[in-house]
């Protein structure tokens, strides 16, 4: 597992929790690596087999697949303890974080007050007048309690620390030491496909703890880099790990979907994994927004997660959405993300939706074979 | 567990470009509010199992390999620091032999640990087979009511 850079916002782990965030990680790694495939074996060797039996077809459509794997013991097995593993993990995180809390919120003011030599500061503009999307507020996304947006305190950070350590566990270490992989994905997928540009002014949008942001401002280091979230607790966040790591950064609470931001005023808008954390209607205000505030000649790139392209695999996919609170992953599934930005507002002769695969790591590997990224691109 | 490979990520870990990192003296930390997070996600949880109760075992039974895990950890810490320290030598534990005494109390203390982890079985029987017990708490509330 690569090494976590504990940056100066993470909290100090005592012997035991270190040992119960490694045996989450490990327990994770076992699910992902030797259990989960399982799942395909037992569905081609009894379950499709018995519903064809039956039925003298095969499963139409993943929804169909749900209803006979959800009566398989091995499945059974393997879901309970995969929802557990995310329960633990989060668990396992809080504690450490909750006994350190005054700390943690006493740092965060510290870096951000703090005036450091030779090198420009971030900022932080938060709206205690926003309200937190519903598609955020009915069920606590990927089971963190209290989401992105809850304050258990006042000028909480703690959302934005227990989803740093969290996703780090998440991928037993797969998204890099500070959890920069997806960042440096999109930023490698930028230079190859539109190589030369520097763009003066970057719009990073859902942009939570920052951890892609500061892959941008490291990338670009003369452009303006701006980054804005519904969360207020992970905003606070991300502004003193950006402080800590000395990387400036511009963050804002604000909805994607309607942003204060003039028109026309960025050269590039990305998101990382953020669409499929929205809504029906709010993925088509988020193309919309992004189309007026690109510049004439600006770049819009959304990275989101494959959704599978067999019933089974939509079914596994969709994992996440029943049990894990991705729940507008469901409809993302079969949506046609090109289509959607069209729909906000996009050329449709200039805009595409690709499927791109890094060459990855082997740890990357366990946790899914042939990984493809999907990356909706758009011009203005 | 095989032998993982390290993240590409880490041999090319970039150095932070936008200048010096800003270092924060750690206070002791501490929650003198007493601030409690949720530990409970908003959502329904899904049911896994025919039963219920099964769905609630198997959480049980994994945060206590969790706990058993961590108590392990916690023993090899216990014998590397022993090591270092010179107190114990290196593979003292592994090869060490009870002496009959010691092996004699631990078979004891064995056995009473085992008969407490299946007292419920034991504890049927017992009810089940005794002459005077009665039929129901009803019977009890009953009686002592008189």
């Amino acid at each position: 597992m690569s090494h976590f850079n504990r940056h100066a916002m993470l909290p100090d782990l005592d012997h035991d929790e270190k040992a119960r965030q490694s045996f989450v990680k490990s327990l994770r790694g076992h699910l992902a690596s030797r259990v989960m495939p399982g799942n395909y074996q037992v569905y081609a060797s009894r379950v499709e087999p018995q519903f064809k039996a039956e039925t003298g077809r095969a499963p139409a459509d993943q929804h169909e697949v749900r209803k006979i794997m959800e009566k398989d013991s091995y499945y059974q097995y393997w879901s309970a303890m995969q929802r557990r593993s995310q329960e633990l993990l989060w668990e396992s995180v809080i504690e450490p974080t909750e006994r350190q809390i005054d700390s943690l919120i006493e740092r965060s003011k510290a870096l951000s007050k703090k005036a450091v030599k030779g090198r420009k500061k971030g900022t932080l503009r938060l709206d205690p007048a926003l309200k937190v999307p519903r598609y955020h507020t009915a069920a606590d996304i990927h089971l963190q309690p209290g989401g992105y947006h809850t304050d258990f305190t006042a000028d909480d950070v703690t959302a934005g620390v227990i989803y740093d350590n969290g996703i780090y566990i998440y991928l037993n270490g797969a998204l890099g030491p500070e959890n920069n992989t997806m960042g440096d994905l999109l930023v490698g997928f930028f230079k190859e496909t539109f190589a030369g540009r520097k763009p003066a002014r970057i719009l990073d949008m859902g942009c939570a703890i920052g951890n892609s942001t500061l892959q941008w401002a490291r990338a670009f280091p003369h452009s303006e880099v701006h980054a804005i979230d519904v969360g207020a607790p992970v905003l606070r966040y991300a502004h003193a790990r950006a402080e800590a790591l000395g990387v400036p950064a511009h963050f804002s609470q604000q909805n994607a979907e309607k942003t204060d931001f003039p028109d026309a005023s960025f050269d590039l808008v990305i998101s990382h994994i953020m669409l499929h954390e929205t809504s029906k209607t709010a993925i088509v205000n988020i193309m919309r927004e992004c189309h007026r505030v690109l510049k004439p000649g600006g770049i819009m790139l959304h990275l989101e997660i494959p959704r599978g392209k067999t019933p089974m695999e939509k079914f596994m996919f969709n994992w996440e959405s029943y049990n894990n609170n991705e729940t507008f992953a469901q409809y993302m599934t079969d949506l046609d993300l090109k289509a959607v930005a069209v729909k906000g507002g996009f050329d449709p002769a200039t805009t595409e939706a690709v499927e791109y695969a890094p060459r990855m790591t082997q740890e990357q590997k366990n946790y899914s074979e042939e990984f493809f990224w999907k990356i909706v691109v758009g011009r203005r | 567990m095989p032998k993982k490979t390290r993240a590409k990520s880490v041999r090319t870990a970039r150095k932070p470009a936008g200048g010096r990192a800003s270092k924060v003296a750690r206070s002791p930390g501490g929650n003198l509010n007493n601030v409690r997070l949720a530990r409970v996600p908003k959502g329904k949880r899904p049911q896994y199992f025919s039963d219920p109760a099964i769905d609630k075992l198997l959480w049980t039974t994994i945060t206590l390999a969790q706990e058993l895990a961590v108590t392990r950890d916690r023993l090899d810490t216990m014998e590397q620091l022993l090591t270092d320290k010179r107190v114990l030598k290196s593979g003292a534990v592994d090869s060490y032999v009870a002496p009959p005494a010691v092996e004699g109390a631990r078979e004891a203390a064995r056995m009473a640990y085992v008969a407490r982890v299946m007292r419920a079985v034991e504890a049927e029987l017992e009810e089940t087979t005794r002459a005077d017990n009665p039929r129901s708490q009803d019977d009890v509330i009953a009686a002592v009511s008189q």
